[in-house]
């Protein structure tokens, strides 16, 4: 279990004893978070602790099987000091506990997945190309084997992909080919000797991101103060994404679109002008 | 502030120390001045606002309407409001009509370092000219390839005179105002270079930041940029002063056991972008050497393609200490870099938005403690480690383009694409209010005879 705990100052005046003592009996409480409301469960003091609350909230999909993953906005949105946030992440990421990813849905975000969740869906959809008999699947043991292993950026050149992936025999063009169809990695549009890391099979759940993070704008901007109890707003449904209220709530927090002020009869979200 | 006057009167405290604190709690209090006000002789947005280097009296002034105008911030053209506020007025305006003035907008309006008797400009028509103060009058042209976003000469060169110049064109170029020729070309960046400044630390070196994202260190007098800054590279926080021992490999997280929100633990990862040497290839039918065998040295980074940020990188400002570099991207992220290791020091700003679309001008406190850095409509002052936000400067109607921090008095002064430059300025002691006042209504009241 973590044992870092970061004391030196508490996220908010808030910080419940539920936080405190859910650090051992994490698991117990995993299952009891899905039914907690937001307003309760909206501050952390840890990380680590954050992420793996945010994994076990993460909402389920029906047609589309992703594993969990929170992205950085949403951390942003539970922890105050966000330089200790980028700052816990990167040390996560160099003992390689998480990885992190660049989404192509706006300017600056990023996914954050555990490895586990990670090579979990890695090895799902192998799964699914071995079922539709897909020939030649040993690149994909390589890159598991030796490119995931030693390379924890976020983008990987040719040079470096090819030389890492002919660790395990030889290569050709059209195995990485195959590694960008299965999608996990994908051409940079400025650069084209560059790759980004990927998620397989994520991009439907990107599209609802990125249309629920409108809906929900449109809606509180159309409203006549702009403004919403969170009590009510956590209750809507979204139309157009697969992914709850709370998920693009935190997201939109964290990015600074919406913010939460305190009131006497609880917290109220509202549009955040410049 | 009569405490530390006491305790220095009893040399308790150190000259350097009273002085530091006074100016931080001066710093801690500015808000728009009610007493100082610029009258702003532009009719386009402001781009640029230096304030000369030698006395700190000068402001200059680039606008989009092509005209340069010089205010003298110490002494007022005129009093306004029963002499409570100080009006700034130009002292001169060069515009359009100007025989030799700039066509288009004047996006940098630099003083020449070493006094205030010349000062240079860069516009959107291609040229750069070099200005006399004293006669108004262009004494050297420049013509570049395209338009010029950023001008800069460096503050601590004793042995050339060189303009640095940022255009769209993918070279920056040097142009030397002792020759009136161009000195070299810098080459590397591949896309226009929106944003450069000169090293506070050494007169040699030059930092461009570009519309590619890449970040460069160049030292003039070799070819090649000596560095590239690459955000995957981070440290956290501040190096240590001392290296306890040498750094062999990547170390495991020794920050678990650290408690403090801002860890010191020696960590830096190898950078692998070293490793991305061309030499390494493994091109899966190729058999023919690569090109960069035949390579000059100076040229190797030219294939580095790191970035430093994954958009345009709109402003650049190194501390005056010269270890740090803040930069701004149109990503909406600012970065704080350690430029002796090359490293971004992870330090989260909150910002929401910055503008992307044109270059902004920061500004650091002396101390480096605070940055001011314009974010959309308004300033916003954080703090330089921690990164949060210390002060946000509401007042402009429009977008802010650029800031500058004058140490001498504490104030801010900022310019935006509402046509105004506006004074932020620490709040005058009650003691000074009450005297003018009472001033003023003593002078009313010999004004008002009621009987003799």
């Amino acid at each position: 279990m973590n044992k870092k705990i970061s004391e030196l100052e508490p996220s908010t005046s808030r910080k419940r004893p539920r936080d405190r003592e859910s650090e051992p009996e994490l698991e117990d409480d995993v299952e009891n978070s899905r039914s907690l409301s937001l307003e309760e469960n909206f501050t952390f003091s840890d990380t680590l602790m954050a992420l793996r609350m945010m994994r076990a909230q993460f909402p389920r999909i029906e047609k589309v099987s992703v594993e969990p993953f929170v992205l950085q906005s949403q951390l942003y949105s539970s922890i105050k000091d966000r330089t200790q946030v980028d700052r816990e992440i990167e040390s996560l990421r160099r003992d390689k506990v998480l990885r992190m990813f660049k989404l192509n849905t706006g300017q600056d975000d990023h996914a954050i997945m555990f490895t586990d969740d990670y090579l979990n869906q890695v090895e799902r959809v192998l799964r699914r190309m071995e079922e539709k008999k897909q020939t030649d699947l040993t690149v994909f043991e390589w890159f598991k084997m030796y490119v995931i292993q030693s390379k924890l950026d976020i983008s990987i050149g040719h040079q470096e992909l090819c030389s890492l992936l002919s660790l395990g025999g030889k290569v050709k063009e059209e195995n990485i080919s195959q590694l960008i169809n299965a999608g996990l990695l994908i051409r940079q549009l400025i650069d084209e000797n560059m790759y980004w890391f990927s998620i397989p099979n994520i991009g439907s759940v990107l599209k609802g991101l990125s249309q629920g993070r409108k809906e929900l704008l449109s809606f509180l901007s159309r409203r006549k103060y702009k403004e919403m109890m969170m009590a009510t707003l956590e209750k809507k449904r979204l139309r157009l994404s697969p992914l709850d209220m709370r998920f693009h709530l935190r997201d939109l927090i964290g990015s600074g679109h919406l913010k939460t002020v305190q009131t006497p009869s609880g917290l109220i979200v509202r549009v955040a002008k410049d | 502030m009569w405490k530390e006057t006491r305790e220095r009167e009893f040399g308790n405290i150190r000259p350097n120390l009273f002085s530091s604190r006074i100016s931080k709690s001066r710093v801690s209090s500015i808000r728009l001045s009610n007493y100082k006000e610029i009258v702003s002789s532009h009719r386009g947005s402001v781009n640029s606002l230096q304030v000369d280097l030698t006395e700190g009296r000068y402001l200059l002034a680039g606008a989009s309407d092509a005209t340069v105008a010089v205010y003298d911030i110490e002494r007022a053209t005129n009093y306004d409001g029963g002499g409570l506020i100080a009006k700034h007025k130009s002292l001169f305006v060069i515009n359009k009509q100007h025989e030799h003035g700039h066509k288009y907008a004047i996006s940098s309006a630099i003083w020449y370092p070493i006094d205030t008797g010349l000062f240079v400009t860069g516009s959107y028509d291609h040229h750069i000219n070099v200005w006399d103060t004293n006669t108004t009058q262009v004494v050297m042209n420049f013509k570049m390839p395209g338009k010029v976003y950023r001008t800069a000469m460096s503050s601590i060169a004793r042995s050339h005179m060189l303009i640095a110049a940022g255009t769209e064109d993918v070279q920056v170029r040097l142009c030397d105002i002792a020759s009136g020729a161009f000195a070299h070309t810098l080459s590397g960046h591949r896309d226009g270079v929106m944003s450069l400044e000169w090293s506070t630390s050494s007169e040699y070196v030059l930092i461009t930041g570009g519309c590619d994202g890449a970040i460069r260190f160049w030292d003039i007098r070799r070819a090649g940029s000596f560095r590239v800054l690459d955000q995957t590279r981070s440290q956290f926080g501040r190096r240590p002063p001392l290296l306890v021992r040498p750094i062999t490999s990547k170390k495991s997280s020794s920050t678990a056991q650290s408690s403090s929100a801002k860890v010191r633990a020696p960590q830096k990862k190898l950078a692998n972008g070293n490793a991305l040497k061309p030499h390494a290839v493994c091109r899966v039918s190729s058999q023919v050497k690569t090109a960069k065998q035949r390579s000059h040295p100076g040229m190797l980074s030219s294939h580095d393609r790191a970035t430093g940020h994954y958009g345009v990188v709109t402003g650049l400002k190194v501390t005056e200490d010269g270890m740090y570099l803040l930069s701004a991207g149109s990503d909406s992220r600012l970065r704080l870099w350690d430029i002796e290791s090359g490293c971004n020091t992870l330090v989260n700003f909150e910002t929401t938005r910055l503008q992307s679309s044109k270059a902004i001008q920061m500004a650091v406190s002396q101390d480096s403690s605070l940055a001011f850095v314009p974010c959309m409509t308004t300033a916003k002052a954080f703090d330089i480690w921690s990164g949060q936000t210390k002060c946000t400067f509401r007042g402009h109607y429009e977008n802010v383009n650029c800031c500058w921090y004058n140490a001498i008095n504490q104030e801010l002064y900022t310019g935006g694409n509402g046509r105004q430059i506006l004074v932020w300025s620490p709040s005058k002691s009650i003691s000074d209010e009450v005297d003018e006042w009472r001033k003023e209504q003593a002078t009313s009241i010999n004004q008002d005879n009621w009987s003799d």
